[in-house]
């Protein structure tokens, strides 16, 4: 019960911040559709004609996964590093909960809020490109979800640094061209990736909305790979938070700014 | 009566980022806080006291030693430690402020894994309380700073924590917002069987609301004492000497020499020396002084004294009130 209330607060808090916030949100929505736009364009005007389609497929998937990485991976970060200038970190370590909690719960939230926007600009993609994917949702949901777990996992380590460091915001924004080389680069190009978080379940989203497959067309040792890839790397992202939490105790910096 | 607190020989040193040296912040602090009780955490700036304070709230890890909230060891059992104590650390900077009055309130409390529902009638309560039920659904960005801190306070009852640890409640306030926050939190200590600790350099809140105190400095205790002991421990040494004639340059190099907090006032008809002796056998000396030139001594008299210049006294001569 306990774990529901902390939910409902967080949700409630992120959807608050998100409405009162509403030209950002809808600043977010619109760059990451013009981005999408030079994707489309560079296909075009210089883009393989004979490969047009399955290019514009990919780039609309790829940005859209972008998006969704970008906003969850950099989440707790930057929700440290703002809590820290606020004032609000060593409240938030006043409670009994736990800091790992409400983050989660936090990321939750937001994620659920994001989802909506990425809908809004995968289908703003889908129009503007004429090229309809095979959105699946009983197979890419479910992968989708699974895949979030590893990037919930990263963020954790980002919080873990930020606690420690704060001023991670470079950091970050290099960050996201990394996101965006592991989003993009196909794991045919790259078999080692498969190694890295969420770039599984992104390829596998890919290709069942490209190709239309189902949850039992993907081969089992897909799923078990994309299961251990997320488990891991959540399990590494609380361990490096605590270690590095403890480390902050230590040394008197969850105040600091 | 019952402990709720037992801080028992905490050390903390901190390594300087640049020149790798080491700073003792606190060096074997001990003491207990019992049920009900209001303790004043004092002291000059860099004493140690928000270390300790920290310490106790478990941001902060002590090097050596214990500190037990409820029989529960803070570095141990944290989060089990937590649920029996709430603080506010950073005044108006520990509130969201792009949420109203009312969200903070409740989304602290499901912080701390309460539901709204089940806090509803209390944040109802302490908006009355604080005066704040007008501005219940205002952002907080818009608030005065003295309301921000009537929040952030509300924000730390709410809990219903057997311990409130509040760090400056009372700083950057003007006079009006101060004295009023002083009412809220005396009603607080009169009516709910709190245990609150306040760490303040305003010394008619520490008077006034505080049974006890305990003054931190270079890192140690140097007193732990009832607040009206202490008062009534510097009264009996502070004096209002008026002179009938103004001193001499010598008599008063000589004054200021031997007691360089004393207050001279030269006035037409009278002169007054005011002085808080550390030792009962320094009026002699003082007396001394006087009689170099046989200056006229109208009259001798005990003065008052408040707990600030407790506080300055025993800051400045720390040993002399710990041999006492």
């Amino acid at each position: 019960m306990r774990w529901l209330n902390l939910l409902k607060a967080n949700f409630r808090k992120e959807y608050i911040e998100m409405k009162r916030y509403f030209p950002n949100t809808l600043a977010l929505l619109v760059t990451f559709y013009i981005i999408f736009l030079a994707a489309f364009f560079g296909i075009v005007f210089i883009g393989d004609p004979a490969s047009f389609e399955a290019n514009v497929q990919y780039s609309i998937v790829s940005v859209v996964f972008w998006s969704l990485t970008m906003l969850t991976m950099n989440f707790i970060g930057f929700s440290v590093v703002t809590e820290a200038m606020r004032g609000t970190l060593e409240q938030l370590y006043m409670s009994p909960m736990g800091v790992w909690k409400i983050m989660l719960t936090r990321i939750i939230g937001q994620f659920a809020l994001q989802s909506i926007l990425m809908i809004i600009l995968l289908f703003a993609a889908m129009g503007t490109s004429g090229q309809w994917l095979n959105l699946n949702p009983m197979t890419t949901i479910p992968i989708i979800l699974i895949t979030m777990v590893s990037m919930v996992g990263v963020s954790f380590m980002i919080a873990g640094l930020a606690i420690i460091v704060k001023q991670i915001q470079a950091f970050l924004q290099i960050f996201q061209f990394v996101l965006m080389g592991l989003v993009f680069i196909p794991l045919s190009v790259a078999p080692i990736l498969a190694f890295a978080p969420f770039v599984k379940g992104v390829n596998l989203v890919r290709t069942v909305m490209i190709e239309n497959l189902t949850l039992s067309e993907i081969a089992f040792s897909d799923v078990t790979i994309l299961l251990l890839n997320s488990f891991i790397y959540f399990i590494l992202g609380l361990i490096v938070f605590h270690r590095c939490e403890k480390i902050a105790m230590k040394k008197g910096l969850l105040g600091q700014y | 009566m019952e402990k709720i607190i037992e801080v028992n020989g905490i050390h903390k040193t901190y390594v300087k980022r640049k020149t790798k040296e080491k700073v003792t912040a606190v060096n074997d602090i001990s003491f207990d806080v019992h049920r009900g009780e209001v303790l004043g955490l004092l002291g000059p700036n860099g004493a140690g006291k928000t270390s300790t304070i920290k310490m106790i709230c478990g941001l902060l890890q002590s090097d050596q030693g214990s500190i037990l909230i409820n029989g529960l060891d803070i570095q141990k059992k944290r989060l089990k430690a937590l649920r029996h104590i709430s603080a506010v650390l950073e005044g108006n900077r520990n509130l969201y402020w792009r949420l109203t009055v009312r969200e903070n309130l409740e989304y602290f409390a499901g912080n701390r894994g309460l539901s709204r529902k089940e806090v509803h009638a209390q944040v109802d309560k302490l908006l009355g309380q604080f005066h704040l039920k007008e501005k219940e659904n205002e952002l907080v960005n818009g608030l005065s700073r003295g309301m921000q801190q009537k929040l952030a306070i509300a924000v730390a009852l709410l809990a219903n924590t057997d311990v409130i640890l509040l760090d400056e409640p009372t700083l950057g306030l003007d006079v009006e917002i101060s004295y009023e926050l002083r009412e809220i939190l005396k009603t607080v200590v009169k009516e709910e069987d709190r245990t609150i600790i306040i760490s303040s350099h305003d010394m008619p809140v520490v008077q006034e609301l505080c049974d006890r105190t305990i003054i931190i400095n270079k890192g140690t205790v140097v007193v732990d004492e009832n607040v009206e002991n202490s008062l009534r421990f510097f009264e009996t040494r502070a004096y209002s000497i008026k002179l009938g004639e103004p001193l001499s340059r010598e008599q008063e190099k000589r004054l200021f020499r031997k007691f360089p907090l004393c207050n001279y006032k030269k006035q037409q008809k009278q002169t007054i020396v005011e002085v808080n002796l550390d030792r009962s056998e320094d009026i002699y000396e003082l007396i001394d002084i006087f009689k170099e030139v046989e200056t006229i001594i109208d009259s001798i008299d005990r003065t008052s004294i408040d707990f600030e210049q407790v506080f300055m006294q025993i800051v400045k001569g720390e040993s002399i009130y710990e041999m006492a």
